[in-house]
């Protein structure tokens, strides 16, 4: 069986590499280093190469789980990341000043990809700060033409991050 | 995004005086970036019209991934990482301060010689440590 692969990525902060370690199983491979930008106001560390974990599904499918960098500088990271990938969750943190920039950004720079697959898309700290809502992201997407599933999640709840997931294997199951 | 680091001023300026030296001195380099292990640069000597900002990050996400790589076969903190390919090569030569986590990064044409970078490299670097 081959092995399916998904890329996690979004902004830094939104829970990326927290969401791999909360569903592999296995202690994921982390990259994270100490931040010296703004960001270390919200977190201490920051991913600038890769996270990498992995999920067997109950049948027997291997599911490899790649964590991208969120900022724009390591963009060389993402073009390698998503190689051989077939399908894209996004995660936006609902707390930063501009999420539907945030969230465009993502989705302009991986727009061949998700042409090619599909992506999901999770909001997180929606319990924190919560405007935009929902709806109002799905109105954005459609707005864009771009009809993503998305969801509020938890990036530490186990199945939060599991329907996502599973979301993003039937969507490529009936596109 | 900025970066938030603040080396002393003698550092910076140490730092600056000896990568336009290592640059001029030494046949072949292209570039020499000091950055910050999260991929922002803070000096640079650059003599091919190389980005720094670019080498910066690229270097961050290597240096991280021999990190693990050290880390999953036992062998203890990474020191350096080299690049050799057909036309040069980079070297990438982790400086751990007490006030901050660098990379210093390299990059020379077929006309350098590795040792030559290495040792200048490491210099550089055990000096750093000493300011």
């Amino acid at each position: 069986m081959k092995q399916i692969k998904f890329i996690f990525t979004g902004p830094p902060g939104a829970g990326k590499t927290t969401a791999i370690a909360t569903i592999s199983e296995f202690p994921p491979v982390s990259t994270d280093v100490f931040s010296t930008d703004s960001l270390s106001k919200l977190k201490d560390t920051t991913t600038v190469a890769m996270d990498f974990g992995q999920i067997t599904l109950e049948n027997g499918q291997k599911i490899g789980l790649y964590g991208t960098p969120g900022q724009r500088r390591f963009k060389f990271m993402w073009d390698i990341l998503i190689q051989g990938g077939l399908g894209l969750i996004v995660l936006i943190d609902n707390r930063r000043p501009e999420p539907f920039k945030d969230l465009a950004m993502y989705l302009d720079n991986f727009s061949e990809f998700i042409e090619k697959t599909d992506a999901v898309i999770g909001i997180t700290c929606i319990d924190i700060k919560d405007t935009p809502t929902l709806d109002d992201y799905q109105d954005f997407l459609k707005e864009r033409g771009q009809i993503y599933p998305s969801f509020a999640i938890d990036a530490r709840n186990k199945d939060d991050v599991l329907f996502l997931l599973n979301t993003l294997l039937t969507c490529l199951e009936t596109s | 995004m900025d970066n938030t680091i603040r080396l002393p001023e003698n550092v910076l300026a140490f730092a600056r005086l000896e990568l336009q030296k290592i640059a001029d001195e030494l046949e072949g380099i292209k570039v020499v970036v000091l950055a910050t292990e999260d991929g922002f640069d803070i000096v640079s000597a650059v003599r091919d019209g190389s980005d720094p900002s670019r080498i910066a990050a690229m270097a961050s996400s290597i240096s991280a991934i021999s990190t693990v790589v050290s880390e999953e076969a036992n062998l203890g903190d990474s020191k350096n990482v080299i690049i050799n390919t057909v036309s040069g090569f980079a070297v990438m030569q982790s400086i751990i301060r007490n006030d901050a986590r660098l990379v210093l990064n390299a990059i020379a044409n077929e006309k350098a010689v590795l040792a030559h970078v290495i040792y200048r490299t490491s210099h550089f670097a055990n000096s750093l440590l000493t300011l």
